[in-house]
């Protein structure tokens, strides 16, 4: 049985949203969730896809678990240590295990740094190198993601986008990171360039041994490359599994149009009517209205089509997810 | 008779210039496409394969230097029968060398108020167009049935205010919109991103236009936002069967929405037929390009077998250097050693191989 | 109508293109002839530095008072004690040269810690440096440098250090909008990731390579900014002392002959201030389309 690498118990991250210049003296601060509640686990040598909206905190999650944000609350385990209240001395060990794959092409790289040194310094943060060591690690570097060696005096503005995102995915490898949240890596990439990322991440994979949090609202390229899925709404995750059963029998309402709209772009019953929208606010997708009981349940088909069950409003007893067999967990009420 | 495409482009060509590079950016390079009247005409390519331009191009929006230099954009429409581009020679001088264009003088100011003159009555009227980004193509300072009421003012035989003030809601209601006389007062900023494009629909869609162009409407889009903005084009195509020009970098959109397909590489057409047959999988004759990109989004099979993905080798190619022979050459894997020279050093033409369906490549057609 | 011309059918991956190429013809003059006029500051300030003159500045020549531009020995005449304007004009660019090299060392150093302290860090640091900007801001320049001369002494580095500060919030900003403008593009967050210390992010990252552009731009307007104040208090009495020369103090000699058709003791510093101020500002204007590119788009 592969070792669990990546273990993340409870995590919330809350933003603050000042509401007016002296909001902070009087209390009066707005409260985002835009993690609430989420664990989960990854194995060495897994992949776990993330899906969901735009907004939903995906990314947020990526950002916490490298510490780029801090978390409210929760834990973070990785390789059996507790890395969640590590001052940032002491995680510095693990900036080399763990890595991050922007969704912006153009971030990881300083746009006024040729791709040499931009690799130079990933290679030399944490290692010693002497300068012929360096020459094969950048060669053997770009070998392992398929750059050609003339892009290496270019600058980032000069390159394509395939070749940035190589680019990134090098910077990565360099470090020699065990553990890589790639956040959409393909969202910004042509159809054809996409496959050939989706084709490295995979090879490197199988190569190396890396386990990745892969965050996409790509369905298909999720469902493609992850051993397990975990679908997230409004912060919380709605429901996780194997991809294929996810993506096959999906239990939870969500999750069933969520792929539906993806599959020959016809969505299915998500028609809600009007009227009971105006009641639910509106429906959609908003952090700041107070969130009581099931948070789907505005949008949700299931919800109406059972005449509104006070269970989904109620605010005592909002879903939690629970195991229905087969490591799939779901967290509604009347799952499909 | 006014039979015949709504809109014909012959050879179009819009250059920009590089002057970090010293050179011609040659984002439409020779394009080729017609729309018949009420179907729906989609355009696939990568970014850079100069859908965006050729739209712009159509629309007169070209602000850029040089910009559009050559070509011929036929409207037929019941009231207008025009080419868009008539007395570009006028304004352009160009120098070729190789079969290439080397230098290009144009007068842009006169031909900017030439392109004014000859859209009048046409851009918003017979030709609307709806933006990739609907945020940032609306007033943000207006509600939006305010700016589609000032639409149809404009553009339609309508002019009492509170007539067009119930015409708006009109078609905020066929675009679905839910509680329209609500939204009627709305600003962009306070509606979603669907809602948006909804409303960039209805405002498109009020002036009754001959053509529609939506430029990518559903990107940037979320999964289930994507999917009913589809299905509202659809409905809207059947219920209204406006002649649309669909820009699309996904396949799947194109394919539920378009009857003709134009697949476009590098500026140029190559391929342009109906989209049911080649834009399915077991279709042996289709170009290159269009094979390799269908293979390479993930079917269901690849995802159930976990198999890696078929990849175009190589990156998307860049306009500024476009080589002698076949713009896909250097990614194409089906060249065959009796074609490969021909390949390499004349371009194809786009020829018709089957009626209705016109492929720019040598497998198809030997000399 | 504009010729648009492709120069090589074959561009190659490189940006091989110079950047005198890429810019604006009127950006290449502007720098050019910024440059011209420092290496012309730059070169006299050494003359006058190592004594090398054509004559003597501080030297009375009774007989020849007054003498117009042109005359044997003084190229361009003497003033009203018989001085030779040419050497008093070379050794008036010590009074400004020195002194104003610290206030752009005081500005940019200080400009540059407050600009990363408040955009890097944000919070309390921002709102800090944000008022203090501001309160330096609402506060006439002027009035500051009388205040400094009448509590100290009329020394000009005196005025400099004021003038420096001054110009801190300016700096101070520019670096701060410069960083938050980064922080977006977060590839910051990206070095962070990749576990490189915050002082070399700093200093690196943001200083070395996107920050070097507008501290350049920010020095040589700065110049410019000293020699106005030097020659514009020198002129009112405050700033250099006759008899050491300063163009301010030799314009102001210079006046009081001005109407009575002697009008090059003041006339030729004059014109010395007015070609080297903007001198250094369009070379500050040039290197700023230039380097940031803010023409081309």
């Amino acid at each position: 049985m592969a070792k669990t690498i990546l273990e993340v118990k409870n995590l919330k991250k809350y933003y603050t949203q000042s509401k007016g210049l002296f909001s902070s003296l009087r209390g009066n601060v707005g409260i985002i969730p835009a993690v609430d509640d989420v664990s989960f686990y990854i194995k060495e040598k897994e992949t776990m896809g993330l899906v969901g909206e735009t907004g939903c905190g995906k990314t947020t999650i990526g950002k916490t678990l490298l510490k780029l944000a801090p978390a409210t609350s929760g834990e973070i385990i990785y390789d059996g240590t507790d890395i969640t209240h590590l001052s940032s001395r002491e995680f510095y060990p693990y900036r080399k295990k763990m890595q991050m794959i922007f969704q912006d092409l153009d971030a990881a790289l300083n746009p006024k740094m040729r791709i040499r040194s931009i690799l130079k310094e990933a290679l030399t943060v944490h290692h010693k190198l002497s300068k012929a060591e360096l020459k094969y690690r950048i060669d053997d570097l770009l070998e392992k993601v398929n750059l050609k060696k003339n892009k290496l005096s270019n600058f980032p503005n000069e390159l394509s986008g395939g070749e940035k995102r190589r680019v990134g995915i090098a910077r990565a490898l360099a470090v020699g990171a065990q553990f890589i949240v790639a956040d959409e890596p393909t969202s910004a990439l042509d159809v054809s360039i996409q496959a050939q990322v989706v084709n490295l991440l995979k090879d490197l994979q199988k190569t190396l041994g890396l386990s990745y949090l892969f965050i996409s609202h790509d369905l298909r390229i999720v469902e493609l490359i992850s051993h397990k899925v975990a679908v997230m709404y409004l912060g919380q995750i709605v429901e996780m599994g194997m991809a294929g059963l996810i993506a096959n029998e999906p239990r939870h309402p969500y999750t069933d149009i969520l792929w539906s709209s993806l599959v020959d772009k016809k969505s299915s019953e998500v028609n809600r009517s009007n009227e009971e929208n105006k009641k639910a606010g509106g429906g959609g997708f908003d952090f700041e209205r107070p969130l009581e009981g099931c948070r789907f349940a505005p949008r949700c088909p299931v919800y109406y089509s059972k005449n509104k069950p006070d269970i989904c409003t109620d605010p005592s007893s909002s879903p939690t997810l629970r195991d229905i067999g087969d490591a799939h967990k779901v967290a509604c009420h009347f799952p499909l | 008779m006014s039979n015949g495409p709504v809109l014909a482009i012959e050879n179009l060509r819009t250059y920009f210039f590089s002057r970090s590079k010293q050179a011609f950016i040659r984002s439409v390079d020779g394009v080729t496409l017609h729309i018949e009247k009420g179907k729906t005409l989609g355009i696939v390519g990568e970014s850079g394969s100069g859908k965006s331009v050729t739209a712009l191009s159509t629309m007169g929006l070209i602000s850029a230097e040089p910009g559009v230099i050559i070509g011929k954009i036929g409207l037929k429409t019941e009231t207008v029968q025009k080419n868009l581009l008539r007395d570009l020679k006028d304004h352009v001088k160009i120098n070729m060398s190789t079969g290439r264009i080397m230098s290009v003088y144009k007068d842009s100011l006169g031909w900017q108020k030439k392109i004014n003159r000859l859209m009048k009555g046409i851009r918003g009227k017979e030709i609307a167009m709806i933006f990739q980004n609907p945020k940032l193509s609306m007033n943000p300072f207006s509600s939006i049935g305010k700016q589609i009421a000032e639409s149809i003012l404009l553009n339609t035989s309508i002019s009492n205010r509170n007539e067009a003030k119930d015409k708006a809601i009109y078609w905020l209601e066929q675009v679905k919109m839910d509680s329209p006389r609500l939204r009627y007062y709305n600003n962009p900023y306070g509606l979603s991103g669907g809602m948006c494009q909804r409303a960039m629909i209805a405002m498109a869609l009020s002036s009754e236009p001959s053509l529609l162009i939506a430029d990518e409407p559903t990107t940037g889009l979320d999964a289930t936002i994507q999917s009913k903005i589809v299905d509202l084009l659809a409905h809207l195509k059947t219920s209204f069967g406006v002649t649309t020009m669909l820009i699309s970098h996904d396949i799947d959109v194109i394919k539920s929405l378009s009857d003709n397909v134009a697949v476009m590489y590098g500026g140029t057409v190559l391929e342009h037929g109906p989209a049911r047959t080649i834009l399915t999988s077991d279709y042996k004759y289709k170009h290159p390009y269009t094979a390799a990109l269908l293979s390479s989004i993930p079917s269901q099979e690849h995802i159930r077998e976990k198999k890696k993905l078929q990849v175009i080798e190589g990156d998307v190619l860049d306009t500024i250097n476009i080589p002698d022979g076949c713009r896909f050459f250097e990614r194409c894997n089906k060249v065959t050693d009796k074609i490969k020279e021909q390949c390499e050093h004349t371009e194809p033409d786009l020829r018709e191989v089957f009626p209705g369906h016109k492929v720019r490549c040598f497998r198809f057609f030997r000399t | 109508m504009k010729k648009y011309s492709q120069i090589s059918i074959k561009v190659s991956d490189f940006s091989e293109v110079p950047f005198w190429k890429k810019a604006n013809t009127i950006d290449l003059i502007c720098v050019g002839y910024g440059l011209t006029i420092f290496i012309l500051v730059l070169v006299s300030y050494i003359l006058g530095a190592t004594d090398f003159l054509p004559g003597d500045p501080q030297k009375l020549n009774l007989a020849l008072l007054m003498a117009p531009p042109g005359t044997e020995g003084h190229i361009l005449g003497t003033d009203f004690v018989g001085r030779d304007i040419l050497s008093r004009l070379i050794i008036g660019i010590q009074a400004y040269f020195l002194p104003g090299l610290l206030a752009i060392a005081i500005s940019l150093i200080l400009g540059t810690c407050f600009g990363v302290a408040a955009g890097y860090w944000e919070g309390w640091i921002d709102t800090i440096v944000t008022y203090t900007s501001n309160l330096l801001n609402s506060f006439p320049r002027l009035v500051l440098i009388l205040l400094m001369v009448a509590a100290f002494k009329p020394d000009i580095y005196y005025i400099m250090i004021v003038v420096g500060i001054t110009n801190v919030p300016a700096v101070a900003s520019l670096v701060k909008g410069k960083i938050q403008f980064l922080k977006q593009k977060n590839f910051i967050e990206a070095a962070i990731s990749l576990g490189l210390k915050t002082r070399s992010i700093i200093i690196k990252h943001i200083l070395w390579h996107n920050c070097r552009a507008i501290l350049i731009i920010q020095a040589t307007l700065g110049m410019a900014e000293a020699i106005l104040m030097e020659t514009s208090l020198s002129y009112l009495g405050f700033g250099v002392q006759e008899p050491t020369p300063s163009w301010g103090n030799m314009v102001q000699a210079g006046s009081n002959y001005f109407l009575q058709g002697n009008f090059w003791p003041s006339t030729a510093p004059a014109l010395a201030i007015l070609f080297t101020i903007m001198g250094f500002h369009l070379l500050g204007d040039g290197l700023n389309n230039i380097l940031e590119g803010k023409r081309n788009k």
